[in-house]
């Protein structure tokens, strides 16, 4: 009862409390501005060296700009304890780490939920593509799945966060990544042979692909593969995330590397 | 040896029991060429804390004192030594220390400054288990007890230092601990906030609470500690009640005189004399003021001016010895 609480309570006050971006005018900018114009970006590309189709780049780059809210926000809500200097105070809690930890990522993940989807919906508007209607409801699914996933990685971009006292570089460096690696811009058959392993091992890439087919009319049975795949890339990384920072929070009582500001 | 222990702690002999504890940092510096560094913070110290007591841990800067809290609170492992809050190991019961103990640590970070102070409560409430039910009343109790009612809903990047102290300490007390670790926790509060909170650590041990307290206010630590270990670097040179201290430097008298550009060779002759213990020159305003300790029963008053002949001397008084010369003696 006590960890729900620190799960779902704790959770969202910690978002708030680090997680900078929530004022609006830095929110609308951030996360709903910002992927418009990436989707224009790519699909303006496509049309001229005719590559892809409009609806290729709407749902690859919608999907893939929720790694910005995901990684972002999870490091910030993570590694952010220690700019305020409240680590320490967390640690010295009875609190179960579990729900200390991963509730915050309930929210960046719900965040990068509405964020993908705000994208796709207001992108294809502005573009003028369109979802098989049998689409709607599996795709919401898929970007839920898809935000999962990409919040995983943001745990493990937390630990390294909470390690290195900064966070931005290594959410430019994944977010950057995921851009090509992810199936969202470049068709992950088109990439060389190694970056194409590393794409089937990234979260994003099964999620924009399913999404794509589900777009097209394909039926929700012949994503589940690709749904199940990006789920458990998804769980891999919270799992290893969370190691990491647990593994951190133990090094540090030993070598007392996190109560330093 | 188990149940010699148990019996002990049934009597409420120590709540706190520090034994030989120590701490070593070890730090590198340089990206290419490496360089380790080792800080001894924490060199073997002992002492125990009994139920109900107030104990006060002073000493100067880097002595050791926040080193040896953050071992008690379990946020950092002993190198050496052990330490038990309530029977339990601080290094292999944790979580068990943790529900039992508050820590309040002086300062103006450790919040978070983009949330109202009532929910930097709520947040630290929710961590420590309170109940919702209770929490509600809890922190309001709280907020009365350290004077933030009424400004509980503002954020905390607007709170001025004194305010976020007081917040600290309501942090500190939200899951009603049984031991509460405070380390400097008056700093920045003004004199008469001082004053309320002392009267507030003071109503923590009439409750039954054990306190520990570090401080650089040696009035405070003389008013408020039933006994005082002295810490300097990272030992601990003298342990005992104030009154104890204070005997220590002698039972004699402490004679002041201002003086104005003194030299060095006088102050010597001063503390070569018979019957003085100590001698110091500290800097008061424009002035500096001889501070000289005196055996008891010597009157010596006459034999110090004799010697200061030929400098300007200002104003002379004598005085009982006071916890700050117990402590500048001990430390020096
Ligand atoms: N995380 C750390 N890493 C390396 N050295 C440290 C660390 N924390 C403290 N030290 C060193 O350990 C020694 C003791 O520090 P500590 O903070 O315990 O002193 P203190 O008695 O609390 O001093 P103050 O009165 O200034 O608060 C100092 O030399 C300090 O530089
Ligand atoms: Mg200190």
């Amino acid at each position: 009862m006590k960890s729900v609480r620190v799960f779902f309570v704790g959770g969202l006050i910690s978002y708030r409390a680090l997680f900078s971006w929530l004022n609006p005018w830095v929110y609308v900018p951030s996360f709903l501005v910002m992927p418009i114009f990436q989707i224009l970006l790519f699909v303006y590309i496509g049309r001229s060296a005719k590559l892809q189709s409009d609806s290729f780049y709407v749902i690859g780059n919608a999907l893939q700009f929720a790694a910005i809210p995901c990684l972002f926000a999870m490091a910030n809500t993570i590694a952010g304890e220690r700019n305020q200097q409240t680590l320490g105070y967390i640690l010295i809690t009875p609190a179960r780490r579990l729900p200390l930890f991963l509730g915050r990522a309930l929210p960046v993940a719900t965040n990068g939920f509405f964020v993908a989807l705000f994208a796709l919906v207001a992108g294809s508007a502005i573009v003028g593509t369109h979802v098989a209607a049998s689409g709607y409801a599996p795709i919401v699914l898929v970007i839920a799945v898809s935000a999962f996933a990409c919040t995983g990685l943001g745990l493990i971009n937390a630990a390294i966060g909470l390690v290195a006292r900064e966070t931005a570089v290594l959410s430019n460096i994944l977010f950057g990544g995921l851009l090509v690696l992810s199936g969202a811009n470049v068709p992950v058959h088109d990439l060389p042979i190694v970056l194409r392993q590393v794409s089937e091992g990234v979260p994003l890439t099964h999620g924009i692909a399913a999404a794509r087919k589900l777009a097209s009319g394909s039926s929700v049975g012949s994503v589940l593969g690709l749904l199940g795949a990006e789920a458990l890339i998804g769980l891999a990384y919270a799992a290893l995330g969370y190691a990491l920072i647990r593994g951190t929070e133990t090094l540090s009582r030993r070598r007392a590397t996190l109560e330093r500001a | 040896m188990r149940l010699s222990r148990s019996l002990a702690y049934a009597r409420n002999v120590a709540v706190v029991e520090v034994e030989e504890l120590a701490r070593t940092y070890r730090t590198s510096t340089g990206i290419l060429r490496r360089r380790t560094v080792e800080v001894e913070a924490v060199r073997g110290v002992s002492f125990e804390i009994a139920k109900g007591e107030l104990f006060g841990l002073l000493g100067p800067n880097g002595a050791g004192k926040t080193t040896t809290i953050k071992m008690l609170i379990t946020l950092l492992l002993p190198t050496a030594g052990t330490a038990r809050v309530l029977g339990l190991d601080v290094a292999r019961n944790a979580r068990e220390v943790r529900k039992r103990i508050g820590y309040v640590f002086g300062g103006d970070r450790g919040l978070y400054e983009r949330l109202s102070g009532l929910d930097n409560l709520r947040y630290f409430a929710e961590l420590y288990g309170v109940e919702p039910r209770v929490q509600k009343l809890r922190i309001q109790e709280l907020l009365q007890l350290v004077g933030l009612a009424g400004r509980e809903r503002e954020k905390v990047e607007g709170y001025s230092r004194g305010m976020r102290q007081r917040l600290h300490i309501a942090r500190g007390l939200l899951h009603d601990p049984e031991v509460v670790f405070l380390d400097e926790p008056t700093i920045g509060v003004d004199p008469v906030g001082a004053r309320e909170l002392r009267a507030t650590i003071a109503a923590l041990t009439d409750a039954g609470k054990t306190v520990l307290l570090t401080t650089h206010y040696m009035f405070e630590a003389d008013a408020l500690c039933d006994r005082i270990a002295v810490i300097a670097q990272g030992r601990i040179v003298a342990q005992g009640t104030p009154q104890a201290l204070k005997a220590g430097v002698g039972e004699g008298t402490v004679v002041e005189i201002e003086v104005y550009g003194i030299e060095d060779a006088v102050v010597e002759r001063v503390r070569a004399l018979d019957g003085v213990s100590n001698v110091g020159l500290e800097a008061r305003d424009q002035k500096q003021v001889l501070v000289v300790q005196t055996l008891p029963g010597r009157e010596l008053v006459h034999a110090i001016l004799g010697h200061l002949h030929g400098s300007e001397v200002g104003r002379v008084s004598s005085r009982e010895p006071t916890l700050e010369d117990a402590y500048v003696a001990l430390v020096e």
